[in-house]
């Protein structure tokens, strides 16, 4: 007896969640929507990400729109066949935020041929017809740089510049901060160098600047882990009380770094459920017959030790 | 650093002679020599003290490992996992440091022990293999490579694990008088090497597999342990350079190490360090790692452009080549 009770059990309770989560699936199925669109993002471990996935579904959810989102996983090949789900499924709209800018263009004539509208978040495309591209304004972000590292800076100064020339997003930062530089003859600009966007060679080329300047007043680096690496070789220096260092991206290490008084001031801080808002926002426009933009760019901000307090005290 | 650069040709199974020795060897030098004046002329800053001390701290990373790799090359081999290996090392080490409820004297030590045995661990799965399965030097440290990058990118998530005890500092960013603390691992490391390469039995095998590896086995050397045990010293020279990686950025970097391999082969042969195998030695890969960090060094306190530093890298690797093949002709 007890051995044929238990799965009948067992049988019964599995029936019984089958049928609440089908009565689940029903009653989301007859909500009404307006739209379905596709979202294949980078990844969905980031916290970045999982920011900017939260909020496209709580921006999708007042606009009636019912999103399916899936993850490429820094794998080409998985965009792709999200892709060819999105276009079977006859989706209004497909959101790509790709692995690889160059890659993913023939996903993207794929779903094109197949008239379907592409938007691109936070990551380009280098072809295919994208209706708009909704991204950080990395150029305000290397100006905000700029201008906070000025407050700080006293009469004529030497800032070096810890880039990575080989990447758009890089680029468009460092430029943003030479263009507000320049304004400033007191400010000269002594070292613009590679740090690759990564610690190691950035603490290298770090050393090198500290080395062929004695007096220098400021650095920008234009990403978290450039500025961690020149942070290290500042630190193993000793020269950490003259040095204003600014950095990219605001991820927990470097809000750490800031909070304990580092030479580390202040970082840019990008906000993916303002680009995740904007995207929707865009796709809905589009989806309504109105024209929109090529290419949406997302206010950035300055975080520093006292935002991070008030941060603080908001939570609380 | 007075050790004789002609010891190494003493034996009879080095393929090379005194005289092309001597040339070569002072041929790098002489090319270093040369960099140097440059770098004098173009920068104040260059010739000082401190910058010394700076380059030979930066070009530590890259010597150990080279030191290795200059033994894998001899025999004829390549290993391309040494980046990749750096940075898992890194990433283990700092793990195992942030283990909370121990003592900061047992987790430092405990840390570089885990450190310097996975990579010990990756150098003796390469060499395994290599010398028991026959497989190709290049292909097995090619799956080693991207191995050791995805298991660092999975034992951290994708961050840095930083915050790490303080004492270890000491290790990369500490010093004895005004020389660093990395620095003088390094030098106990080349001498070790060099050591090892040129005044060993074990050296002279290196030598013998790599101009010819039939006639070294029927001679009645275990050719496959001497292969073997060339993969795990560079697998754990790789590890050594991690922990020192580890310590100076305060943390295990998952994308640290990338294109290591490369700097680290480049310098080897700048060295004049045959690729295919049987010649070589550890002053030379010296050399070749100091030219290679001079280069860096120097371009980076005149702030030339790092799209001209990929150019002018190339073509110094390609110039120190062609000063080797001329050397030979000349002989």
């Amino acid at each position: 007896m007890r051995t044929l009770k238990s799965p009948a059990i067992t049988i019964m309770l599995l029936l019984i969640l089958l049928a609440s989560f089908a009565m689940e699936c029903s009653k989301t199925d007859n909500k009404l929507y307006k739209w379905t669109v596709g979202v294949s993002l980078l990844t969905r471990e980031h916290p970045f990400y999982r920011d900017l996935e939260a909020g496209m579904l709580a921006a999708a959810e007042k606009d009636s729109i019912r999103l399916v989102i899936d993850a490429g996983e820094w794998d080409l090949e998985k965009h792709s066949k999200q892709v060819d789900n999105f276009i079977v499924k006859q989706v209004d709209a497909i959101i790509l935020c790709p692995c690889d800018s160059k890659g993913i263009v023939p996903t993207i004539e794929k779903a094109n041929q197949a008239g379907i509208a592409v938007f691109t978040s936070d990551i380009k495309a280098m072809g295919g017809k994208i209706v708009s591209h909704i991204a950080s304004d990395n150029l305000l972000g290397g100006k905000l740089a700029a201008e906070y590292m000025l407050t700080l800076l006293k009469g004529k100064s030497k800032v070096a510049i810890i880039n990575q020339p080989i990447t758009e997003t890089a680029m468009s930062r460092e430029s943003g901060f030479k263009e507000v530089m320049a304004q400033h003859p007191d400010i000269e600009v002594v070292a613009c160098l590679n740090g690759e966007g990564v610690r190691d060679k950035a603490m290298k080329v770090m050393e090198d600047i500290l080395q062929s300047h004695q007096q220098l007043d400021g650095v920008f680096c234009i990403n978290d882990e450039s500025a961690m690496g020149a942070l290290a070789a500042i630190e193993a220096a000793g020269r950490s009380d003259e040095i204003i260092l600014i950095g990219f991206d605001a991820g927990e290490e470097a809000l750490k770094a800031i909070k304990r008084g580092s030479s580390l001031k202040a970082d840019v801080a990008q906000y993916p459920k303002e680009i995740a808002r904007l995207t929707i926002e865009t796709i809905v426009d589009y989806l309504k017959g109105n024209s929109v933009p090529p290419s949406v760019p997302v206010e950035v901000g300055i975080v520093d030790a006292s935002v991070i307090e008030n941060q603080k005290a908001a939570q609380n | 650093m007075t050790v004789g650069f002609t010891e190494n040709s003493g034996s009879g199974i080095v393929t090379i002679n005194n005289y092309l020795s001597l040339v070569q060897k002072y041929g790098i030098i002489v090319a270093f020599i040369v960099e140097c004046v440059i770098f004098a002329l173009w920068s104040e800053f260059f010739l000082t003290v401190p910058n010394i001390m700076n380059v030979l701290n930066q070009v530590v990373i890259y010597g150990i490992i080279a030191v290795g790799m200059t033994f894998v090359i001899i025999t004829g081999g390549i290993d391309l996992s040494v980046g990749s290996s750096v940075a898992l090392v890194g990433v283990l080490t700092a793990s195992a440091m942030k283990i909370g409820f121990l003592p900061s004297w047992i987790v430092i030590p405990l840390g570089i022990l885990i450190g310097l045995g996975i990579g010990s661990l990756t150098g003796m799965i390469s060499g395994f293999s290599i010398t028991f399965f026959n497989m190709a030097p290049f292909i097995i440290t090619l799956a080693m490579m991207t191995i050791c990058r995805g298991a660092a990118f999975l034992t951290s998530n994708g961050f840095a694990v930083g915050d790490l005890p303080e004492a270890f500092s000491f290790l990369g960013r500490g010093r004895v008088g005004i020389i660093p603390v990395p620095v003088i691992v390094m030098l106990l490391v080349f001498a070790f090497g060099h050591l090892l390469l040129a005044h060993t039995r074990f050296g002279r095998y290196v030598y013998s597999i790599g101009g010819n590896e039939e006639a070294t086995r029927l001679s009645g050397v275990n050719t496959k342990r001497i292969k073997f045990l060339v993969y795990v010293l560079a697998g754990f020279l790789t590890s050594l350079s991690g922990v020192v990686l580890t310590s100076r950025l305060g943390a295990g970097v998952p994308n640290s190490g990338e294109m290591y391999e490369l700097y680290v082969i480049a310098a080897v042969v700048v060295g004049g360090t045959s690729l295919s195998g049987g010649v070589g030695s550890i002053m030379g890969t010296f050399f070749g790692v100091l030219i290679i960090g001079v280069l860096y060094n120097g371009l980076n306190l005149v702030n030339v452009s790092s799209y001209w530093q990929m150019v002018i890298l190339g073509i110094v690797i390609v110039g120190a080549v062609l000063l080797d093949q001329f050397l030979k002709k000349e002989k």
